[in-house]
């Protein structure tokens, strides 16, 4: 357990872990996860950021290596990263996470996700769904893993699941910021639980989607759909789950030094599918838009690609709505 | 080594022979000993081959594991990289890893014959399967190649395939040839000294000619994307059942490893990612796998 007037006092000893990124209020609409300042720019009642939490293990764009062709040599500009504290990460974002360390750590692991990886604190907290959340559909509204610890609001205090070793090894060393639950604490936890539960109004039955998603290869849905969609790609920028990247090699202007670039990219670009030669693999909106929801709704790495954050939905500026799609895909609505 | 697998590693061309007016047959070696010597590969596979400054391109290996070491790329001008690739010279350096994706399972064919079918650039991974299972005739059956080209001079390893189209019995293998262009001179010279093995028209319409494939065959596919399904439709009328057909496939591809996302094919009951389930897959594959071609 942590009481809430300890809360300070836990942000002081999370400082020793790096520097701490926390949700803040940039605008009326949008949080961001940005450095914290000053404790009173800390807002963990917020619903979601714009640009989810994948920019601290994935950078939007990132240098893996540095050349010199005259030298002829590649360099990986390693080392010398920060230790980042994430405080206030939600259950869909911990859940997404999980996730991308599945791709970019499991088979062929990526040294540069890795490195952050071993850097980073992550401290959960949970939240009240919006009319946008549907995590509960995608069976991402609790963590079980992913976190170092996960502050739950249960009234005065935060009730605290440890995830991790490192989380464990901060109670331990910090002991006067915690307290052992009792039993009320876990009727306290329960209840809030289940009220947040009952508090979800959007919701996606994802039974058998895989199986309707591939029904649906042919349906009126993705050209209703892609006419609609602008191709701007918001979606997958602001998609906690969406990691496709591009590679570029940017040269300086010796001719001689430059860099490998590798930054995120997007399915809804033209050039996505797009090869040497001139053949387009989704030439159009329609087959682009499909690729998303299909990719989205595989089970590719053994869970759903979608952990039901809201966000591309949110943000789309054609006001294109994931969960409509679905439904629509499903024949739950026409 | 390279422990970091983006890592380019550094490779010398050590020949360059100009196949067409866009494509050049480019040898290089591993300039790191482990490397190239650890660089085992089966045809089919491929590597991401690049130019310090310009970028990286998934290029397939058109030749049979050797002990030189050497890796011959069948590459077109048709992109940023690969030009910059064509301007090169003998001793000058690319960048390579991998080898990357499935290859064709050359071990699952053994005891079977091999109805080979390319088109265009497709010939330089089929090349791949057909030396493999030349070096190792005697663990296979009927070998039959078709091979279609638009023209003469777009033919690809034209000393091997004419080769293979005149000695081939003798080689265990049948070659069939067909050209798109009526006016062709010289396929016309061709198709006068085999009318039983060459003709005017697409690929698939060399199916006429040739003798009824065994239950016992594979076919393996490589080729522009429109020839797929033609073939296929070809393959089906012949009775292949949908494990004993092969193909590979292109797309965009930035990792090779199953990270950037750009090679994926699929709907929500079955996504692959080309670099890393393929790019050799089964028509089951292709079944179960919509858009895969």
């Amino acid at each position: 357990m942590l009481a809430k007037s300890s809360f300070s006092d836990f942000v002081g000893a999370l400082d020793d872990y790096g520097d701490i990124y926390a949700p803040v209020k940039i605008s009326e609409k949008a949080h961001s996860f940005k450095e914290v300042e000053s404790l009173t720019d800390i807002d963990l009642s917020y619903t979601r950021t714009m640009i989810p939490p994948k920019k601290f293990f994935i950078h939007p764009e990132e240098v893996i290596f540095e050349f010199n062709i005259d030298e002829e040599v590649y360099t990986e500009p390693l080392g010398g990263g920060e230790r980042i504290v994430l405080l206030g990460v939600h259950s869909c974002d911990i859940n997404a996470l999980n996730l991308l360390a599945k791709v970019f750590t499991e088979e062929l692991p990526d040294k540069y996700y890795l490195e952050r990886k071993d850097r980073s604190f992550i401290v959960g907290v949970s939240c009240v769904p919006d009319e946008y959340c549907f995590c509960e559909s995608t069976g991402t509204s609790h963590a079980q893993e992913g976190f170092e610890l996960f502050l739950h609001d249960i009234g005065d205090s935060y009730f605290v699941r440890v995830g991790s070793l490192k989380g464990h090894e901060f109670i331990e060393t910090h002991p006067s910021l915690f307290e052992a639950a009792e039993q009320s604490h876990y009727d306290s936890f329960r209840d809030a639980e289940r009220k947040m539960y009952a508090s979800f109004t959007n919701k996606l039955d994802m039974s058998g989607l895989q199986d309707l998603l591939d029904m649906a290869y042919e349906s009126e849905v993705w050209t209703e759909y892609g006419d609609k969609c602008l191709g701007c790609g918001s979606c997958n920028l602001v998609c906690p789950r969406c990691r496709c990247y591009d590679v570029e090699d940017y040269i300086n202007l010796d001719l001689n030094t430059g860099e490998r670039v590798r930054k995120w990219y997007s399915c809804m670009l033209r050039e996505h599918g797009l090869v040497a030669g001139g053949h387009n693999f989704r030439p159009t909106a329609r087959e682009r838009i499909r690729n998303r929801f299909n990719c989205k709704g595989s089970l590719r790495e053994d869970m759903p690609n979608c952990v039901g954050c809201g966000r591309c939905t949110v943000f789309c500026p054609a006001e294109i709505d994931y969960v409509e799609v679905m439904k629509k895909v499903r024949g739950d609505i026409k | 080594m390279n422990v970091n697998p983006l890592e380019p590693m550094k490779a010398r061309i050590t020949e360059i022979e100009t196949m067409t007016e866009i494509e050049k047959l480019i040898t290089i070696k591993f300039h790191d000993k482990e490397y190239a010597e650890n660089f085992r590969y089966m045809p089919g596979q491929f590597l991401k081959l690049g130019v310090m400054g310009v970028g990286e391109a998934p290029i397939s290996i058109c030749t049979a594991q050797n002990d030189e070491h050497e890796l011959e790329l069948c590459i077109r001008n048709a992109g940023r990289v690969t030009n910059a690739i064509h301007k090169l010279k003998v001793g000058e350096t690319v960048w390579g890893r991998g080898p990357y994706g499935n290859g064709f399972p050359m071990e699952v064919y053994e005891g079977n014959d091999l109805l080979l079918i390319a088109g265009g650039l497709g010939i330089a991974p089929i090349r791949g399967v057909l030396q493999y299972a030349l070096h190792n005739r005697e663990r296979y059956g009927e070998i039959a190649v078709l091979y279609g080209v638009r023209c003469y001079d777009l033919m690809l390893f034209k000393d091997d395939i004419l080769d293979y189209f005149r000695n081939g019995d003798r080689h265990g293998v049948k070659f069939y040839l067909s050209y798109e262009d009526k006016e062709d001179q010289v396929c016309y010279g061709l198709e006068c000294e085999r009318d039983d093995r060459c003709m005017h028209g697409m690929v698939t319409d060399l199916f006429k000619k040739i003798d009824h494939p065994s239950k016992k065959t594979y076919a393996i596919i490589g080729g522009p994307p429109i020839m797929y399904k033609f073939t296929i439709m070809q393959l089906e009328k012949l009775n292949f059942r949908p494990e004993r057909v092969y193909m590979t496939l292109e797309r965009r591809m930035r990792c090779g490893v199953g990270q950037c996302g750009h090679c994926i094919v699929g709907t929500g009951k079955s996504i692959k990612y080309v670099c890393k389930d393929g790019p050799v897959f089964t028509l089951w594959d292709a079944i179960n796998t919509k858009g895969m071609i």
